[in-house]
């Protein structure tokens, strides 16, 4: 009987202790906007769930990734952001070598500017559904810059769509969907998609390197097959012929039996190739082993292409091969791409101005605060006042801004490459070609109604495309009036 | 006496793990009230994030929990299985979306089709593996996670590997999702309350009792004139359907899902929300969920001083003082702390000449 009192008691003291803990933990979980932030907090005003504040900090996230295929582009995105803020609103890096080390200051009409969190994606859906919930939803982010990558983008788009109270400002994410089948209203891009980075790769090999009949090799996700749509619809609405695609996972590392359902070199004139990430040179290298060394005249590849680090060991055969776009112009000599870049290089001179991925993330940030600016700081009027046209570094035609469309998509020069051998002897790529104002319809081909890219999307047939004919030679970093022939 | 009453008197102590002290009675009732509670206490981001999650994640683990505790399989399917319901919802209940078949069917048909598909699909699994044992078993439905996988990432009409996404404006108004997330959380909290309800039921209805004996010895129960396979089967089969649940929650709560969902990470991180729980007794799913959606969301800015990486290092530091300091988890440490003077279960009584069950194959 003693037993059992002294075991009553204890136990409900032990029952009081928990209860008192899950209350603390509920009380923690009531609390999550004092979750470190990656800049110095500024005072916050506005709990979770009510409306913002007016003279609170605008609370803003950035998407990256930092696993999988591309997290070797976390600091090149964040850098690429926040350098925008430190051009235009007053911020300073907390160290330049390392911008996800964060940034302190940043104001943008009369209201601080906080970094509430950077997203650890891993280009997977799941995990960018889960992030942006976890910036936009316990963080309390007004405004996402990113993604970064084709699937993530399209489940943020889906995320955006239940949630039009939030602004999301695509980084460098190319998968077709986010502003054309789904096309929510708070949903922006001030860069082209994967297709049209792509234009005029087709035509060039067609023209140049008389390729008619092709095979295409393509990751199997949304943004491998916007980019393949790109080279399918150029390279096919010029005259080619795509007679075999091949579709390896992402994130692939033995890719010997997707090489192996390539036709061999002498059934076709060219394989185009878009496989990324990290895959790139495990790919090309495959192929070698089974079809024998790169005839460069016979390999054409997306961005990925340019990215000769991922493939060191094959680039050195690959020089001469074109490469599509990633709206950027490397080495392009005008006054608007050199500003761009000695901004770059002021405050992250380590980071390559001219990458992608740093360059999306900065006009996304720069298009943020242009839209605070004009909206007075009013988050309730940033849609309607973000910018419909951005002056962009590497833009030429129309006056240097990239336009957006009715669906907030730009309309963008693009910039096809090819890789040459550099001074140091050591291969490089260089700017061929301008294509100029290249929009997501593709002449019409993709509308909102017609089937998002995928395996056998867009079908192989011969059309118009607005730049056909059109593509102005680059020679040295400057913009030619000729025109390939 | 009846062989399957004179089992029920060996193994009763070990019944469910069922909370028989004052204490952990007073502890579920209070959670229960909490939880009950919850859009007045936690915050939105805690209601429709953390808890939501912790419970339709915890039917998951409680799945996995019921084969390994009460069938002695450990089935590394679970997550398969759950995706197995999330995309056939997903591809019957959306229409004119950019993925799936898109049949734009009545939502509480494809809800009930959902389950009724992947428990069958349970059955078939089962029936194959049942006849299989340990590491054996493990592998098989190892096998069928990698199957499913590619599966849906290969078969681009049902899904590919960028996934279906729009699905949680589909749900019915009574369940919630999308903007609705008060009510998928207690659509959420009901469905795990009843599915443990159901489970402790289960265990002690002769099929059940049957069930733990297989675990325990299936020769012996083989011997007696059990159907060894067959319930080993039914049991998998009911593993699935619970699954299912999980999985219809998961896409209405996520609003999309993709073959990376139920890819070898999902299952590895189901396995390891059990094993924190703790695989003995199934309220260690809700508890090991609960930890691990904490830790995930918690520490993902965090880098672990001198041996570098975040949330998975940490979550793998704590997956490895569990598994060395209390191999039972959670649920393994709070039994050990009721064994303490005062604490002592009434049924513990019973187990003093009786002899302990030994671990399943």
């Amino acid at each position: 009987m003693r037993h059992t009192i002294r075991g009553s008691k204890l136990a409900i003291a032990v029952a009081l202790l928990a209860a008192m803990l899950i209350m603390l933990a509920a009380a923690c979980g009531g609390d999550d906007d004092d979750e470190a932030a990656p800049t110095a907090p500024a005072e916050t005003d506005a709990e979770p769930g009510e409306e913002p504040s007016e003279t609170g900090p605008i609370k803003v996230a950035i998407m990256t990734d930092c696993e999988g295929a591309f997290a070797f582009g976390y600091e090149l995105d964040i850098g690429g952001a926040q350098a925008a803020f430190y051009e235009y609103a007053g911020a300073e890096p907390v160290d330049p070598a390392t911008p996800s080390a964060g940034m302190n200051g940043g104001t943008v009409a009369g209201r601080d500017i906080e970094i509430v969190g950077y997203g650890c994606g891993d280009d997977t859906a799941a995990t960018a559904v889960r992030e942006t919930r976890r910036l936009m939803e316990q963080l309390d982010a007004d405004i996402m810059l990113g993604p970064l990558s084709g699937d993530e983008a399209v489940a943020v788009a889906e995320y955006a769509r239940d949630n039009p109270d939030k602004t999301f400002i695509i980084g460098t994410a190319g998968s077709q969907d986010p502003t054309l089948q789904i096309a929510p209203e708070n949903v922006f891009r001030y860069h082209g998609d994967g297709a049209q980075w792509n234009a005029g790769l087709g035509e060039i090999v067609y023209k140049r390197l008389g390729w008619r009949r092709a095979a295409i090799i393509m990751d199997d996700y949304s943004f491998g097959w916007t980019s393949a749509a790109g080279i399918i619809a150029d390279f096919c609405a010029i005259g080619g012929d795509i007679t075999h695609r091949v579709f390896p996972p992402l994130n692939t590392t033995d890719y010997a039996t997707y090489v192996q359902q390539l036709p061999s070199p002498d059934q076709v004139d060219g394989y185009f190739w878009v496989v990324g990430g990290t895959g790139t040179g495990s790919a090309l290298q495959a192929f070698e082993q089974t079809h024998g060394p790169l005839d460069p005249t016979q390999h054409a590849g997306n961005l990925f292409f340019a990215f000769l680090g991922n493939f060191e060991a094959v680039a050195p055969r690959l020089v001469g091969s074109y490469v599509g776009g990633f709206g950027t112009a490397p080495g392009l000599q005008t006054e608007q791409a050199q500003a761009y870049e000695e901004i770059m290089g002021r405050w992250h001179p380590d980071l390559p101005a001219a990458d992608g991925f740093v360059y999306n993330y900065y006009n996304a940030a720069w298009a943020l605060i242009q839209g605070l600016e004009a909206a007075g700081g009013d988050l309730s009027r940033l849609e309607e006042s973000l910018p419909t046209e951005l002056r962009s570094g590497y833009q030429v035609s129309n006056g240097g801004n990239v336009t957006l469309d009715e669906n907030r998509q730009a309309i963008q020069d693009q910039y096809p490459l090819q890789i040459v051998e550099g001074d140091d002897g050591n291969p490089t790529v260089e700017v061929i070609g301008m294509v100029p104002g290249v929009d997501q319809a593709f002449g019409g081909l993709f509308t909102s109604d017609s089937p998002p890219p995928g395996r056998d999307q867009p079908p192989c047939e011969q059309r118009e495309l607005p730049w056909q004919g059109q593509i102005q030679l680059v020679e040295d970093g400057q913009v030619t009036e000729e025109v390939l022939e | 006496m009846r062989p399957a009453a004179a089992l029920r008197t060996r193994i009763a102590p070990r019944l469910g793990g069922s909370p028989t002290t004052t204490t952990e009675r007073g502890l579920a009732v209070g959670v229960l009230v909490l939880a009950a509670l919850g859009p007045f206490v936690f915050s939105d981001y805690w209601v429709s994030f953390v808890l939501t999650q912790t419970f339709l994640i915890g039917i998951a683990a409680a799945s996995m929990i019921f084969l390994s505790a009460y069938g002695g399989m450990i089935s590394l399917a679970q997550v398969a299985l759950y995706g197995i319901a999330g995309f056939a919802l997903g591809n019957m209940i959306t229409q004119a979306e950019a993925k799936g078949l898109n049949l734009g069917w009545n939502p509480w048909l494809s809800i009930v089709l959902a389950i009724l598909i992947t428990t069958a699909i349970g059955l078939v699994f089962g029936g194959v593996a049942s006849r299989s044992f340990g590491i054996y078993f493990l592998m098989i439905t190892l096998t069928y996670a990698v199957i499913v996988n590619y599966f849906f990432g290969q078969v681009t009409a049902l899904s590919g590997f960028s996934g279906i996404s729009g699905i949680a404006r589909y749900a019915p108004d009574l369940v919630g999702g999308g903007t609705d997330r008060t009510r998928l959380y207690y659509t959420a909290l009901i469905v795990a309350v009843l599915v443990y309800v159901l489970i402790r039921f289960l265990l002690r209805t002769p099929f059940g009792v049957a069930l733990q004996g297989i675990r325990d010895d299936p020769v012996r129960m083989a011997s007696l004139g059990y159907n060894v396979a067959l319930h080993r089967t039914l049991a998998f089969a009911f593993g699935a359907f619970v699954a299912s649940l999980a999985g219809i929650l998961y896409v209405f709560w996520n609003g999309q899902i993709d073959p990376a969902t139920v890819g070898l990470a999902g299952t590895i991180d189901l396995l390891i929300v059990a094993v924190i729980g703790g695989l003995a007794r199934v309220e260690g799913a809700w508890l090991g969920a609960f930890a691990f959606i904490v830790i995930n969301n918690y520490v993902r800015d965090v880098t672990v001083p001198l041996v570098g990486g975040s949330f998975k290092t940490i979550i793998g530091l704590v997956f490895l003082v569990i598994v060395l300091v209390s191999p039972q988890g959670l649920m393994g440490a709070w039994d050990r702390l009721m064994r303490f003077p005062g604490f002592r279960r009434r049924a513990d009584a019973a187990t003093e000449t009786a002899p302990g069950p030994t671990a399943g194959p």
